[in-house]
């Protein structure tokens, strides 16, 4: 019975993990990026829920498509003003730029908005119901519908669409992406909004679960890179994989170990995965 | 003759800020042991990060054993500060150069990731032993005067940039440029690729250690979050970036000039310091990806440089 | 070449530019209290306590004429630093008040594990340091002779919440202890141990957490799995909203849950509104004592300057901290100087009835006091039971989630 519940704690958290490292991934492996901001993309995209809930009294659900919204918007000028300068650089260079970009928006959270904790607690936040001995929160159980209707809605845009196959095409072979007329700096661009949109929806239902402060980005920019480990570098299902992998394994090594593992776990299963089996899960071994 | 005046330079130079604390207040004694600190640390890095052309992000991994090591020996033996120190850096070294064996066939993204990974990972099992102190930390015992870290700490500066002088005229280093250049060419010259890279990291790594053991004794207190911090890694590469990577005075001087703005930000304005550390970062990959002794070597000293710098990189 | 110039130059110029100018100006009979505190980062929250604690108590003190020595009367200044929750930048800050800004005297920062290492600077350079942040007994484990604090010995937190839970009906006879990975709970957790053996009540889970945890999901499905009659949980703020949280979604019931830190605090109990209802939490002071003395007459007194200047509820940080500004003005008092050894003796000697009640200092540098244990009752605090005597009955054992209205 506890190994059932814990082993549907693991899901649902995993969903939204899976969810968060997607954006990760989605810009990584199209555009060699690696965005240490995502944290604070997802820190934004929280605050946005929070705002919304706070101020105008929406639920945090219904603010979702909004959150999307103003994060692709701001993802894409972020690439097309200030990342577009340093894409072809050495690749520690975009790393240092990006962690330049989060240090900025953090302090720029704090400033703003303080460094106070901050919760969204609609009504029906601690409500739950039981099944044969296990007990799901409701939350919990939406959150992770959501993050599979997000899933499936974006890998059908990455496979159907004509966006979808313009994005793929531009991270296979960037030179004959560009010579078939793919307007490629606009694709780029587009590609780190999804990403940013992301980011912000898994902020928003972050935000639902956690307590949201300015500084909560950090620890998540950390998970999402060993998720997207874990799956595949720069697959999407990969992500997707991962997140679950993840949320297994934290549920149950927390339990059977100690509440002090899971993280020594997670970053020695990166390195290990980094030695052994670069790929990850799901990656293809390039 | 040309040889031996930058020698008298440098040897001048360090005479002059050896014989500072004479004059100097207590506060900036302190402040330049952190920055010696810094620039060992940016000249460690510079190593395997600027002659090899590895970018590794987990650089702090090896500044955190050596503080451990040395901190453990400290406070649950009664060995002397100097041996512990030695086998701080010792251990450092011996860390690095085990762990770069796998880590090192990696390229790129992945080895960034991974080094990462290793800083976090010696994170957490530092934050799991009861030996190191756990969550609670370690508490050294009293030191009561600042000098002997100040000379420790530019005794390291001072090796530090000899080693990079040394990488910069050597067979050795001419090796690790190759290595950053193309490795498969400099493979097919017949250098051993693996064993090079993993002598530069554990340089690095040896170089990471020993600061960490003094600034554990200095600063009398560490815990996990103290030395295996992500931004201590970042400060190490900045510094390198922002004076000129794979250069001998680059980091030196990198560190240098971001330490005192940074030291007089702070005071003066708390809230905008990290803010302002922010900007930086993004202007200097921006504008001066290849350092302040690039821009400073180049004449004549124009604008357009920097523009040309933006424009190289983008799509 | 050139670059040679420019380090030779900025290192030249650092040199002459802090040729030293000797004791920074002071005003004239003015004695500067400095202080490294949290006012961001992780402990920004209560760090903010002790920093307006630290501003009113000043205040009072010099509107009551300041602080007379030999005669003279000198007027209290602070100089304040943010150590951003940072212990190492905490001890920087710490070395550059006593070295360069050469403040008088040292009040504490907030946490055992920032006080640790802060602590021994003061030893180091021989200032008197006071503070009301940190409860840890490794504080003071240490022979240090120059740290001072006002909250009670962290191992003896949950002793009187133990003492009460075997005494209720039904008594309490299993419990869980959950602490964080940090210098303050693992203290609290090694004294819980104690008391539980004392009391003879089974301990039926003992884990700690890592501080930065915030998804306590695993961990609750074993205690609920496990069913102890008591849960005690040692953390800070945010772990203790996470766990109300999260225990009320993953329908947790146990008969009593204790928290280290959280229910006496206004913001606490109004953040998380009605799911901090029937909590119980620690205190050693509440507004309603019946202390009082030096500078402000009465407990009551004190939070209502408090509630007027700052617009919050005080609760026993900002006592806390208050009683260390007015424990550093008695000394300096007593001693009838200035002098570090002269007013460390002083506050050693120490005895003296506060707002905050008797600050008396044992040999190590730890104040004696006894712990309240209270409940939230429809959203107020209610003490419930202290020194082997039960106040007033509490809620128990606590309803089911489900049967909360």
């Amino acid at each position: 019975m506890l190994t059932l519940q814990l082993l549907i704690n693991g899901i649902l958290l995993g969903g939204l993990y899976g969810i968060m490292a997607l954006g990760m991934s989605l810009i990584w492996g199209v555009m060699n990026i690696v965005n240490i901001a995502h944290g604070a993309l997802i820190m934004l995209g929280a605050y946005l829920t929070f705002w919304t809930f706070t101020l105008w009294g929406w639920d945090p659900f219904a603010a979702l498509p909004l959150t999307i919204l103003i994060l692709f918007v701001y993802g894409y000028l972020l690439q097309r003003l200030v990342l577009n300068l340093v894409v072809r650089a050495q690749l520690f260079l975009t790393l240092l730029i990006t962690f330049g970009v989060e240090v900025v928006m953090v302090n720029l959270a704090r400033m703003f908005w303080s460094a106070d904790l901050r919760q969204v607690t609609p009504a029906y936040a601690g409500a739950n119901f039981s099944v044969g001995g296990l007990t799901i929160p409701y939350v919990r159980l939406w959150v992770f519908v959501t993050t599979v209707i997000l899933s499936v809605s974006f890998l059908l845009l990455l496979e159907r669409t004509r966006l979808g196959r313009a994005i793929r095409a531009t991270s296979e072979e960037l030179r004959a992406a560009r010579l078939t007329g793919i307007p490629v700096t606009h694709i780029y661009a587009v590609t780190f909004g999804l990403g940013a949109a992301l980011a912000g929806a898994a902020g928003g239902l972050w935000g639902m679960l956690f307590p949201i402060t300015p500084i909560m980005g950090g620890a998540l920019t950390l998970k999402s890179f060993v998720v997207a480990v874990l799956g595949g570098l720069g697959t999407m299902m990969g992500a997707i994989v991962g997140g679950l992998v993840l949320g297994l394994a934290e549920s149950f090594s927390a339990t059977y170990l100690g509440p002090t593992y899971p993280n020594a776990i997670s970053f020695g299963l990166v390195v290990l995965i980094l030695i052994l089996r670069p790929a990850g899960i799901l990656g293809r071994r390039s | 003759m040309r040889r031996i005046a930058p020698a008298l330079v440098g040897l001048a130079v360090v005479v002059l800020v050896g014989a500072a604390p004479a004059v100097l207040s207590p506060f900036l004694v302190q402040f330049l042991i952190n920055l010696f600190m810094l620039a060992v640390l940016a000249e460690s890095w510079n190593i395997i990060g600027g002659f090899t052309g590895y970018a590794s992000f987990g650089n702090v991994a090896f500044f955190g054993v050596g503080a451990y090591t040395t901190g453990v020996l400290l406070t649950r033996t009664a060995l002397p500060f100097g041996l512990a120190l030695t086998a701080g850096g010792a251990l450092a070294m011996l860390f690095a150069a085990v762990i770069g064996m796998p880590i090192l066939r990696l390229k790129g993204h992945y080895f960034a990731i991974a080094t990462l990974g290793v800083a976090e990972t010696m994170r957490e099992v530092v934050y799991n032993l009861e030996v190191t102190g756990a969550g609670t930390g370690l508490v050294m015992p009293i030191s009561r005067s600042p000098l002997p870290f100040f000379y420790v700490m530019l005794g390291l500066l001072v090796a530090a940039t000899l080693v990079n002088w040394w990488l910069s005229a050597s067979r050795f280093g001419y090796g690790l440029v190759a290595i950053r250049e193309d490795e498969d060419a400099a493979a097919a010259m017949g250098i051993d690729t693996a064993r090079y890279k993993t002598v530069a990291f554990a340089l690095s790594g040896a170089f990471a250690g020993l600061t960490g053991g003094v600034f554990a004794y200095w600063i009398t207190f560490i815990d996990p979050d103290a030395v295996f911090r992500v931004i201590t890694t970042i400060q190490m590469i900045i510094m390198a970036v922002f004076g000129g990577m794979g250069t001998v005075l680059g980091p030196l001087l990198g560190a240098v000039v971001l330490a005192s703005v940074s030291e007089l930000l702070s005071t003066q304005l708390v809230a905008l310091a990290e803010l302002f550390n922010g900007f930086i970062i993004i202007l200097v990959v921006l504008f001066m990806p290849r350092g302040l002794v690039d821009v400073l070597a180049t004449r004549p000293f124009s604008l357009r440089r920097f523009a040309d710098n933006v424009r190289a990189y983008r799509i | 070449m050139r670059r040679r110039a420019f380090v030779t130059g900025s290192l030249a110029g650092l040199a002459v530019g802090s040729l030293p100018v000797g004791r920074a100006a002071q005003a004239a009979d003015q004695i500067v209290l400095g202080s490294a505190i949290s006012q961001t980062g992780k402990y920004a929250r209560e760090g903010k306590f002790y920093v307006d604690a630290y501003a009113l108590t000043v205040e009072a003190i010099n509107k009551a004429g300041g602080v007379k020595v030999g005669g003279r009367p000198y007027q209290l200044a602070l100089k304040l630093y943010d150590d951003q929750s940072d212990p190492n930048l905490s001890v920087r800050l710490f070395t550059r008040l006593v070295t360069s800004d050469r403040v008088n005297f040292l009040l504490g920062p907030y946490s055992s594990g920032i006080t640790i290492p802060a602590s021994a600077v003061s030893e180091k350079y021989e200032i008197p340091m006071i503070q009301g942040g940190g409860a840890s007994g490794k504080i003071f484990d240490r022979g240090y002779k120059y740290i001072f604090g006002t909250l009670p010995k962290a191992e003896f937190y949950f002793q009187s919440a133990i003492e009460a839970a075997v005494k209720l009906t039904p008594p309490v006879r299993t419990a869980a202890l959950l602490y964080s990975n940090e210098a303050f709970d693992r203290s609290v957790a090694d004294g819980a141990r104690q008391w539980l053996k004392e009391w003879k009540v089974d301990k039926v889970y003992d884990e700690e957490y890592q501080p930065a945890t915030q998804d306590f999901t695993s961990i609750l499905a074993v205690i609920k799995s496990k069913g102890p009659d008591l849960v005690l949980v040692a953390g800070h703020v945010e772990n203790a909203l996470n766990f109300i949280r999260q225990s009320q979604a993953a329908d947790v019931n146990p008969k009593m849950v204790v928290f280290t830190v959280g229910p006496p605090t206004a913001d606490f109990r109004k953040t998380l509104g009605k799911a901090a209802e029937l909590a119980y939490g620690i205190t050693p002071w509440l507004p309603d004592m019946e202390v009082g003395g030096e500078v402000f007459a009465s407990a009551s007194q004190f939070a209502k300057q408090f509630q007027e200047r700052f617009g919050y509820e005080a609760d026993y940080h900002v006592a806390a901290g208050a009683a260390c500004v007015l424990a550093l003005k008695v000394a300096v008092e007593h001693a009838s100087s200035l002098e570090p050894k002269k007013v460390r003796d002083a506050l050693a000697a120490l005895d003296v009835e506060t707002l905050y009640g008797r600050v008396k200092f044992e040999p190590t540098g730890q104040i004696a006091m006894g712990q309240v244990l209270i409940q939230i009752q429809d959203g107020k605090v209610v003490p419930v039971y202290v020194s082997g005597k039960m106040l007033r009955k509490p809620v128990y054992p606590t309803p089911k989630w489900a049967e909360r209205k």
